[in-house]
């Protein structure tokens, strides 16, 4: 791999998952998949936001079983690979990664908050077994300091991950934080790094261009931004501007705009914009997909929604405990004599 | 009153645990605690507070069968699948700490009765332990039950290598049981760590989506069992509910640990203990009826 | 079995070791199993009447199999880091209890260590006790030898080990121990020698384990392709189980004491062409990707000039019969 391509990994149908509750319907996947594949991605990642396995009354149920979700993107991908984001907790091999082998998915990403590397070995070991790409994930990577991010990351690699991506689930990355923890991994592991990035504080494009200068190999986007929260690194807008800085994606620009334009239509019912509390939630340090649930719940209690994300953020509350908003709007609406 | 005879085996921080909590009770006395090694902490602590030792794991048992009429082994899944047939044959009520899980799958507060009338109990999973009181009281008093979810957070440093390694066990385990006990099948278990420090409290969500709740009776079914579970919990809180949001009732409940040898955050590993410990207190009484 | 070149010469060259006592720890790992059937050919064919002691925390199914119903060898279950007190018979002891399977360093890094570090000082401690001892071997590691050229590795040399990384705790647990061992040299005068094994390849590995020549064949029987992460030129060499328990057996007998000795090959083979041989045995149509991910083109080889010179060894079974034989017994047991 030359030091100028990149691999850019389309999570516009999980991640995005989470913008429209996980209602992603059969249509929005197939139609979604042949432009995909029209634009020469290298992948596309399909699911519930958290991943297989995750469709739950505590993060929220998907419309579609995983299989069905991830049957209708294979019939529909040819060359273009298919993803799924794993997450050891909400997923288990018996009932989860053994359906997504049987289907035919190429690309395991395994995830774990960015402190728990161990409890994905059994996970990635397994994918690998079965003679899958495996990815390893660290989420809300924020919440650790490069040298700790840098020793889950060599778990991970121990344990067969075959590339190591950093998330920046709260959005809340400054550019410098990027090139700290890329620079870091990349000197030090044997396996490509990758960066995702959320938009809370209109970095992740920007903070994408750092992580590929500072070595990182992968880079996940998402079409019109299409995510949790203010939405993910803008896929078609930094394929564009990887062509101002000499990076070759394999992407073709034109159809990538194309698909730009498909999405609009076919998958998003409201605009993605950084809306305050998005703001809040990049400054909180509180990952993103709990928007929605945030304000639902703040309007039940009669609470201050950016007050709920500042105490989630002081708690350390992280992916998985959305039972905690609950928790903190009633102690907030106490305090305030509802 | 003459207590029941129990050893454990297995001196690592579980069995400790039970040790301690061993001598607070009236109705078992620990005759012999038993492992592979006398230098072990645990073996130092069993020897100041004079208990007897024996460092020949089962084989103390064996040679010995009159040492004991309960046994706790906290030893490994991999030992107990040995240990259990020994024991077995020895005429011993065997309590399994350990992932093994071949005999009843317990919950002090609901199933008791079935518990003490086999030989080989064990206490499913902490998220098990925290979530089915409060799923079965709502089951007793409700119908057509869609769904249940349990969601558990434990302290990361709470959760060493076994646990990790297991997670996938761990969520099977707990969904059988909630299986088991509210006869839905529809089940999901869901497990997160939390590194937060200072260390979080075990904290447990449970919902079970149903329509037209009556939260009255849920509530009055909730408390009852509430009482029931702190008799042995004494760390054990609702801090949440029963509230009813998007047609799903909603429960939270809070476990901290007693801190006897474990750290007061490991409210997980202290309710499986405090519940073992319930369990055998009432094979006690029952062997006392008799 | 799978023994090669088994001649008269080296049945001679062990001679010594008839009527002996042997303890392996770790008893139930890959050096014990091919020390075993090792044992039962010396004994059954060659009447050595060997009685072989094998220690390790629990039993596995191949171990009881193959010494079912045989009175010349003797499973003891114990944690290594419960020894106290071992059969007061033994002569020879081989020390190989310890994993070196870096994803249970990873997940278990204080255990890992502890079990190194506490059960060498275990088996020292013990083997005071023992009237009859005449050797005792350490297994340490090639990975002790840390940052170094590792062009042809002396047991002279000296590297460096990060003490930033997690990627040390197996490596510094093994260099302790070697030190440990020499302070029980040192004040006891008990018989020790070290040897530092580097790669092996060969029937009864688990397939599964991490390593890439594993990977490569497993994956070339199951999925008809190998994947190489980097760019292919990293060296490295492997040794066949055979050539190694003819090497520890004579170093029993042969080393001085306080030798340190490399246990591995030194003919260098390129990840590249490792996967073109794999290809070509299995005779199928097999896609060899290099994926380009990282720029390693590290060597790691040991000179073994001094077991040469010194104990009269050499490398008797090639890269391509020891991955004939691999290959034929893994597609069986994949």
């Amino acid at each position: 791999m030359n030091n100028k391509n990149v691999i850019i990994y389309d999570v516009s149908l999980r991640d995005g998952s989470h913008a429209i509750s996980h209602q992603l319907s059969k249509e929005q996947i197939s139609t979604y998949a042949i432009a995909a594949e029209k634009a020469k991605l290298y992948a596309i990642e399909v699911g519930h936001g958290n991943g297989i396995g995750a469709s739950s009354i505590l993060v929220g149920q998907s419309k579609l079983t995983d299989e069905t979700m991830l049957r209708t993107a294979k019939e529909n991908l040819e060359n273009t690979k298919l993803g799924i984001h794993i997450i050891p907790g909400f997923a288990t091999i018996n009932k989860d990664l053994k359906m997504a082998i049987d289907v035919g998915v190429d690309i395991f990403r395994v995830a774990s908050h960015c402190t728990e590397a161990d409890t994905t070995e059994r996970h990635i070991g397994f994918a690998r077994e079965n003679g899958k790409d495996v990815y390893g994930l660290l989420m809300s990577s924020s919440m650790a300091s490069p040298e700790v991010l840098l020793e889950e990351a060599i778990k991970m690699q121990t344990y067969g991950a075959e590339a190591i991506v950093i998330l920046d689930s709260a959005g809340s990355f400054l550019p410098d934080d990027v090139e700290k923890r890329i620079t870091l991994l990349s000197q030090n592991l044997n396996v490509p790094v990758g960066f995702h990035g959320h938009n809370n504080l209109s970095l992740s494009v920007y903070n994408s261009i750092v992580a590929l200068q500072s070595g990182a190999k992968i880079i996940d986007a998402s079409i019109k931004g299409f995510g949790a929260g203010a939405g993910n690194t803008q896929l078609e807008v930094l394929v564009g501007l990887l062509q101002k800085y000499g990076y070759e994606s394999g992407i073709d620009l034109y159809k990538i705009l194309d698909l730009a334009d498909i999405a609009d239509k076919l998958l998003i019912t409201e605009p993605i914009t950084i809306s305050p509390l998005s703001v809040i939630g990049g400054l909180a340090n509180v990952f993103s997909a709990f928007s929605k649930h945030i304000k639902r719940i703040s309007e039940k209690y009669n609470v201050d929604p950016r007050d709920v994300f500042f105490e989630l953020g002081k708690e350390k509350v992280i992916g998985g405990q959305e039972d905690k908003i609950i928790d903190i709007a009633i102690k907030l609406s106490k305090r305030k004599g509802n | 009153m003459q207590k029941l005879k129990a050893c454990i085996l297995g001196t690592g921080n579980i069995g400790t645990d039970l040790l301690i909590k061993i001598m607070r009770s009236p109705y078992i006395e620990c005759s012999m605690f038993v492992g592979r090694n006398l230098k072990s902490k645990g073996m130092s602590k069993a020897l100041s507070l004079g208990i007897t030792l024996s460092d020949k794991g089962i084989d103390a048992i064996i040679e010995n069968p009159n040492c004991c009429d309960l046994v706790f082994d906290a030893t490994s899944a991999a030992s107990h699948f040995e240990h259990a047939p020994i024991l077995e044959k020895l005429n011993k009520i065997t309590i399994d700490m350990t992932p093994a899980k071949i005999g009843i799958l317990t919950i002090p507060a609901v199933n008791l009765e079935e518990a003490i009338n086999g030989n080989n109990v064990n206490m499913i999973t902490c998220g098990g332990q925290a979530s089915i009181p409060i799923a079965y009281a709502i089951s007793q008093v409700t119908q057509n039950i869609q769904y249940i979810e349990v969601v558990s957070t434990i302290a990361s440093k709470s959760a060493g290598h076994g646990t990790r390694i297991n997670i996938d066990e761990y969520i099977e385990t707990t969904e059988k049981a909630i299986s088991k006990f509210t006869k839905c099948d529809n089940v999901k278990s869901i497990i997160n760590l939390n590194p937060a420090i200072p260390s979080i409290d075990m904290n447990t969500t449970i919902f079970v989506k149903v329509d037209n709740p009556n939260l009255d009776s849920i509530k009055k079914s909730i408390d009852a069992m509430y009482t029931k579970i702190k008799r042995y919990v004494s760390g054990y809180e609702i801090i949440l509910g029963p509230v009813y949001d998007n047609g799903v009732i909603i429960v939270t409940v809070r476990v901290q640990g007693n801190g006897d040898y474990l750290p007061k955050y490991a409210g997980n590993l202290d309710i499986i203990n405090c519940a073992a410990i319930a369990v055998a207190e009432e094979f006690a009484k029952n062997k006392i009826k008799d | 079995m799978y023994f090669l070149n088994i001649d008269l010469d080296e049945i001679k060259k062990i001679e010594k070791l008839k009527n002996s006592r042997i303890l392996i720890t770790g008893g139930t790992g890959f050096f014990a199993k091919w020390l075993l059937n090792a044992v039962i050919l010396l004994n059954d064919k060659y009447k050595f009447h060997i009685k072989l002691y094998l220690l390790a925390r629990k039993n596995n199914d191949y171990i009881e199999k193959t010494i079912s119903l045989r009175s010349d060898i003797e499973f003891i279950k114990n944690d290594i880091r419960n020894v106290d007190e071992l059969p007061s018979d033994i002569e020879y002891i081989i020390h190989a209890a310890a994993t070196p399977d870096n994803r249970e360093h990873m997940s278990n890094p204080i255990d890992t260590m502890d079990i190194i570090s506490h059960g060498t000082k275990q088996i020292l401690d013990a083997s005071l006790r023992l009237n009859n001892i005449k050797k005792i071997l350490l297994l340490s590691s090639g990975q002790v030898y840390g940052t170094i050229d590792g062009n042809h590795i002396k047991e002279k040399s000296v590297g460096l080990l990060d003490t930033n990384s997690i990627k040390s705790i197996y490596p510094e647990a093994k260099r302790y121990s070697e030190t440990l061992a020499l302070a029980y040299k040192s004040l006891y005068k008990l018989p020790i020698i070290q040897v530092r094994p580097f790669a092996f390849i060969g029937p009864l590995m688990e397939m599964n384990k991490p390593w890439a020549i594993n990977n490569f064949i497993a994956s070339a029987i199951k999925f008809k392709k190998i994947k190489i992460l980097g760019n292919g030129e990293p060296i490295r060499s492997y040794m066949y189980p055979s050539d190694m328990v003819w090497w520890l057996l004579n170093m029993l007998l042969h080393s001085k004491d306080g030798a340190i000795y490399n246990l591995g090959s030194d003919n260098g083979i390129s990840l590249k062409d490792l996967a073109e041989k794999i290809k070509i045995k299995l005779g199928d149509d097999i896609k060899i990707e290099i994926q380009n991910m990282n720029n390693d083109k590290s060597i790691f080889l040991p000179d073994i000039s001094f077991v040469k010179d010194e104990l009269d060894l050499d490398i008797k079974v090639d890269i391509d019969r020891a991955l004939d034989y691999t290959i034929k017994w893994a597609k069986d047991n994949i």
